[in-house]
């Protein structure tokens, strides 16, 4: 099954047992769906689905609206840049509106514009930067193991958050995977465990580590693989315990803001364990901005050289 | 015009003078809006607004805070961060919101509240409660591109929700015919669909008769705005000469204002207290003011 087949399906499984819940967005009952994000889902008794006008700040504000009332809602959003005119309810009424401990949901599900090719705003492709602003919990969905665990705890649960989509997963086989052990509030999933190195995947990047992961096994090298799905109020206990067992860190991270988690990972792990050997794979992105013409926008990943380095620990 | 409509405008406006002396004391940390002047269509809000509907504020709320609590010793609290203000001293005034007086949101910010409203007024269509939603908004916060993009969602939904666009002619410091052009607000609301209303002459009676037929339209899917011209009373000069310039009292203590049991500051139709003079006479209306001066100062005497 693809991805976006995937998502499609839990999601509509969520919303349709959902009572009085309004689903709303640009093109969610219409023409691609959302590129089938939104396809065939349908509510609870005594709810709506909205086709709306083309207006991100007053349907981010009016999601928070339905909220005060205790009506609960999802908003689908074509592109994560358009959620960047929503900013103000994003910070000022939802640290109103958290105050008040809302018994009721309001999520809003942007799609990551990490298609590449898309010129000026892929330049924002980490959820992170939105989230940072009030700390507001948000999720990025990477396979079937996360896409399960977020969307059945968090897409129609009590509370605000943010869960983002990966639209160069779209067209791809949903990763099967199985995690061993996540943090409660899903923000974190180990997939496996090993002895040589610990390999942590950020924002949308997971695919990418689980091709490092296999390029290690083919030299006998046994990895641990992390994904971090969250964005804020991260605990990083999991990652640290298991870095001080292999020595390695390899940081992925597809994300191209200045203010990343990563970042705040090896603050934590480097300040416990000062003799990690930490590789770092991320955009190369000089300021002179020739990155934001239309490009790839995927991390271009020396699999066998990285795999090398690891093993000789060069 | 009922005693009790009369009533309510004096104890607003001398609660506000109150709230004045406390600021001219230095007693508040955070910045209040006060909103003299304003209390003919809050007092007509609260008398139409039924068991269900809700009222969204902004930044200047004090008016509909006072209306809807009834009472003015818990907002004192509030602006003082006190214990026992009307939000637990944790909204201070700005964003004073009261959800067991139907205020269940109040923003500091301008136009943030039109799209909340929009949503507030989605949830009693979805609860099918029969509920409307007021929303207040000035001349400055319409200028933001909120006020359209509502309009096109409240019209596309049917939403039961009026706008009200308190009209004072000014921003901040600043005149409408120093920021912009004239907006014609009948004319972009004809051309979205959504009905319009104008109230002016703080005539309490009438505002409540045009907006119970406004509140009769939300119900049957008609939004509308209704557009009310105010003055912000309480203004006053600085400079001499040609230096001599006028201080619209927007937010802050208003120096030439004092708590007075004969309230009236301006012997023009501005002035919602000097209408009632129009209907009531001077003897009972002095009576009456002298009863509230003394009821609320006994409210918040030890605090």
């Amino acid at each position: 099954m693809r991805y976006i087949e995937y998502v499609n399906q839990l999601i509509g499984e969520a919303t349709a047992k959902t009572e009085n819940l309004v689903l709303f967005g640009q093109n969610i009952a219409a023409g691609s769906h959302l590129s089938g994000l939104t396809k065939g889902l349908s509510v609870g008794k005594g709810g709506k689905i909205i086709n709306t006008t083309n207006s991100e700040t007053s349907q981010t504000g009016m999601g928070f609206g339905l909220m005060l009332q205790g009506v609960p809602s999802i908003f689908f959003v074509k592109q994560l840049d358009f959620l960047l005119l929503g900013v103000d309810h994003l910070l000022n009424t939802y640290n109103f509106i958290r105050q008040q401990k809302p018994k009721t949901s309001f999520t809003i599900v942007p799609i990551m514009s990490d298609l590449g090719y898309h010129g000026v705003q892929s330049s924002f492709n980490n959820l992170g930067d939105i989230c940072s602003l009030a700390r507001v919990p948000g999720f990025s969905i990477t396979n079937s193991f996360d896409a399960k665990a977020i969307i059945s705890n968090h897409l129609v649960a009590p509370g605000f958050r943010i869960i983002t989509v990966g639209q160069r997963l779209f067209g791809t086989e949903i990763l099967e995977v199985e995690a061993e052990k996540s943090a409660g509030d899903q923000s974190l999933f180990q997939y496996s465990t090993g002895e040589a190195v610990t390999i942590v995947c950020f924002n949308l990047s997971f695919p990418y580590g689980v091709e490092l992961q296999k390029c290690l096994e083919d030299r006998g090298l046994s990895s641990s693989l992390f994904s971090v799905n969250g964005y804020t109020s991260l605990d990083w206990k999991l990652i640290t315990e298991d870095v001080q067992k292999t020595k390695k860190l390899v940081i992925i991270d597809d994300s191209k803001s200045a203010n990343v988690s990563a970042d705040n990972l090896l603050v934590e792990v480097l300040s416990t364990s000062p003799q990690v050997l930490v590789t770092k794979v991320r955009h190369d992105l000089p300021f002179n901005g020739t990155w934001l013409s239309p490009n790839p926008d995927t991390l271009d990943i020396d699999y066998e050289a990285l795999a090398d380095k690891l093993a000789t620990g060069v | 015009m009922e005693k009790q409509l009369a009533t309510e405008i004096l104890r607003l406006r001398l609660s506000q003078m109150l709230i004045n002396e406390h600021y001219k004391s230095g007693d508040f940390k955070i910045p209040v809006h006060i909103a003299l002047g304003h209390e003919t269509i809050a007092v007509a809000i609260d008398s139409i607004m039924e068991e269900t509907d809700s009222l969204i504020c902004s930044h200047r709320n004090m008016h509909y805070n006072l209306a809807r609590a009834k009472k003015l010793r818990p907002i004192l609290l509030e602006f003082l961060l006190k214990d026992g203000g009307l939000a637990g001293s944790t909204l201070g005034s700005m964003n004073l919101a009261n959800e067991a007086a139907n205020i269940p949101y109040t923003s500091s910010i301008l136009g943030n509240n039109l799209p909340v409203s929009a949503g507030v007024a989605l949830s009693h269509l979805v609860k099918g409660d029969d509920g409307v939603t007021f929303v207040v908004t000035g001349d400055g916060a319409m200028e933001e591109g909120t006020f359209y993009e509502v309009l096109g969602i409240a019209r596309a939904n049917d939403l039961p929700l009026a706008i009200i666009v308190e009209n004072n002619g000014w921003s901040m410091h600043t005149q409408i015919d120093e920021r912009r052009s004239s907006i014609d607000v009948s004319g972009l609301c004809a051309a979205l669909g959504v009905s319009y209303e104008h109230l002016s002459g703080n005539d309490v009676s009438k505002y409540i008769e045009i907006l119970s037929k406004v509140r009769k339209g939300l119900k049957k899917g008609e939004p509308c705005v209704v557009e009310v011209s105010v003055s912000t009373l309480g203004g006053w000069y600085v400079g001499e000469g040609e230096d001599k310039r006028f201080i619209h009292p927007h937010a802050g203590v208003l120096p030439e204002v004092s708590f007075s049991s004969w309230p009236i500051l301006e012997e023009s139709v501005a002035d919602p207290v000097y209408v009632l003079t129009k209907q009531f006479s001077e003897v009972e209306l002095k009576e009456k003011a002298e009863s509230i001066a003394t009821q609320i100062q006994e409210e918040v005497k030890n605090i």
